[in-house]
């Protein structure tokens, strides 16, 4: 990120806000055993009991303090958000550099490729996959890299084709340099800020159908607090527990739209036209 | 223009082979053994030679090769095998429910262009405008919902608080003892919950999709041109700026199918909406991989079906793509 980029970039009191507030929940899930108690710690005495001094946000059908599993929900959110669109930054990334770095074949083929995975409803083939290979954090991951890097590829071959006959390019082909030298140490660093940016996104899609799994029951398996399992359990109660429906969908819904206003923000910045 | 809808067509076929490859892929990469897939798991109580018939009926002891042109044949004649549940046809089950996702996502379909469509246009025009600029976050913030957990909050609120709205299911128990008006307000009621979670999602897409269709079309040298030999910026804006603005949401009809498809799922599930939506994940549950699998290929066909018309009609509608350079 340019120095010109940022200062556009800080001028959004919103994209600030959701910065820091994405920094506060960072913090919140690495220090989590510090901050609260045992997330899995059942106790059937106090079982579906309404917010009050001692829990906080409430207890779950287990007699689960209910700010604990959001507090320890946050990790699991975080870290498969990252991890899924490191995966698809990786991919989305070579696959768009080829694409657009030798073109031709390479070119024609990764665009058919893109069309394919397109074409598939996105939820039900991260459904599928998830479901085949057994649901566990690892699957999950993987499930969400592998379907979701099309929009990276597509915006690496774009910054690809834009920049691969600029003159600094040109140099360092005249100088000799290997194809995979100017790919990884020349025109990458050049054409990642648009891909970042719909990492951004990615990041915010991926937490998103995270939660949705989990609480289909198809992410990683209970008793691990996700966000969108203790949602599935409002599902079961909702007649008379609204806490258990209200906390963990504000957190889903609060870290999706940081990742989103983010991305926007960061976009606009990217883009001077925008001013 | 028909050597472009040719070259579309092409690909369109080759695409298709794509998905019935990569789903064949996914399935055989799975460890374990795929006779599975065909009579679920239950299967130890069979002697050795019933399990070679079964292997043998679905070609399973054929090489990798020929199993993938069986299957390619199936998925041709629109045969998904069995399932594994109840023994139907994957193809009947699936046709018996779709009518009932049809009904869902058309009318959230259209109630989310009808009201996003004209509030994209109208911030548009008004861009970079407070009044703009605060709706844009305010679609934002719709976008990043999660549709369960608005779905949740409408049940806990219409229906468990206020008690006027069915909590899910697609009629009354009493049903079948009302008269037809009565069947018709009963079953709209129990629309109206699902409709709500399926129309606010796209909302965002169609209100910012056509507002950047728009913004692209303000740029162009046509209109500065219209507005130079002095129309009045209202007749510029309705008859040259949104008729044109108006042609990429053909894209959208490719887009916006596999994202109802993926939404449907979900509200399906909670609203007990008894759609494909239901059957995907009921047979995910089940293990039924011949269901998992149809549907999977099923709606990726529809989905490429859906983007192939929306490129014919755009090369109609805009003479740019029909004439101009190859589009990639």
């Amino acid at each position: 990120m340019t120095a010109a980029t940022w200062s556009r970039f800080r001028r959004s009191r919103l994209a600030i806000g959701a910065l820091v507030y994405i920094g506060i929940v960072a913090l919140i899930a690495v220090c989590a055993p510090l901050l609260t108690s045992d997330p899995n710690s059942v106790d059937l005495a106090s079982r579906l009991r309404p917010p009050d001094r001692t829990h906080r946000l409430g207890t779950d059908d287990l007699g689960r303090d209910v700010l604990s599993r959001v507090i320890y929900g946050a990790r699991i959110s975080l870290s498969v958000g990252f991890t899924a669109t490191a995966i698809s930054l990786i991919i989305g990334s070579l696959l768009g550099a080829i694409a657009g770095y030798y073109d031709g074949l390479a070119d024609w083929g990764v665009s058919r490729l893109i069309e394919v995975v397109l074409c598939f409803p996105f939820l039900l083939l991260v459904l599928a996959i998830v479901a085949l290979f057994r649901p566990s954090f690892l699957t999950v991951m993987i499930a969400l890299g592998l379907t979701s890097w099309t929009t990276e590829a597509r915006f690496m071959r774009g910054e690809f084709l834009r920049i691969r006959e600029m003159e600094f390019a040109q140099a360092a082909r005249a100088s000799g340099a290997r194809d995979s030298r100017i790919i990884f140490r020349h025109l990458l660093p050049n054409a990642i800020a648009p891909v970042l940016v719909s990492a951004s996104f990615g990041v915010a899609s991926a937490i998103l159908i995270e939660s949705a799994l989990s609480f289909l029951g198809m992410s990683i398996p209970p008793p691990t607090a996700t966000w969108g399992n203790i949602l599935s359990s409002a599902e079961q109660h909702i007649e008379y527990a609204w806490w258990l429906a209200v906390f963990p969908g504000i957190a889903i819904f609060l870290t999706v739209a940081a990742f989103n206003i983010v991305g926007d923000r960061f976009r606009d910045a990217l883009d001077p036209r925008s001013e | 223009m028909a050597s472009y809808i040719v070259r579309r067509l092409l690909y369109g076929v080759l695409t298709f082979f794509g998905i019935t490859l990569a789903v064949f892929v996914l399935v055989h990469s799975v460890p374990g053994d795929p006779i599975d897939f065909y009579v679920g798991t239950h299967i130890t109580h069979l002697s050795q030679a019933a399990l070679d018939a079964i292997r043998h009926e679905h070609h399973l002891d054929e090489p990798l090769a020929a199993q993938y042109l069986y299957w390619l044949r199936g998925v041709l004649k629109l045969d998904f095998g069995t399932s594994i549940v109840d023994h139907q046809r994957v193809t009947t089950r699936i046709l018996q429910k779709l009518p009932n996702t049809f009904e869902l996502n058309l009318i959230a379909f259209l109630l989310a262009a009808v009201i996003g469509v004209p509030i994209g246009l109208w911030s548009a025009t008004r861009s970079g405008r407070p009044v703009e600029r605060a709706s844009a976050v305010l679609f934002f913030l719709l976008y990043s919902l999660p549709s369960f957990w608005v779905a949740l909050l409408l049940m806990e609120f219409f229906s468990v608080k206020l008690g006027v709205l069915p909590l899910f299911g697609m009629t009354s128990d009493e049903y079948l003892e009302l008269s037809a008006a009565q069947k018709f307000l009963d079953h709209a009621r129990h629309l109206v919950l699902p409709v709500i979670t399926l129309t606010y999602a796209q909302l965002a897409i169609f209100a910012r999709f056509s507002k950047s269709a728009l913004t692209e079309v303000i740029r162009q040298d046509y209109i500065t041109t219209a507005r130079a030999k002095g129309a009045a910026p209202q007749a510029v804006l309705w008859r040259h700026a949104f008729r044109n603005a108006l042609i990429p949401l053909i894209t959208l009809l490719g887009l916006v199918i596999p994202f109802l498809i993926s939404g449907s799922v979900i509200v399906e599930q909670i609203f007990e909406w008894d759609g494909i939506g239901r059957l995907y994940f009921t047979s995910i549950l089940a293990r039924d991989y011949p269901t998992v699998l149809g549907l999977t290929v099923a709606t990726a066909i529809v989905t490429l079906l859906a983007s192939l018309l929306a490129d014919v009609l755009y090369a109609v509608a805009d003479p740019r793509i029909r004439f101009g350079e190859t589009a990639t």
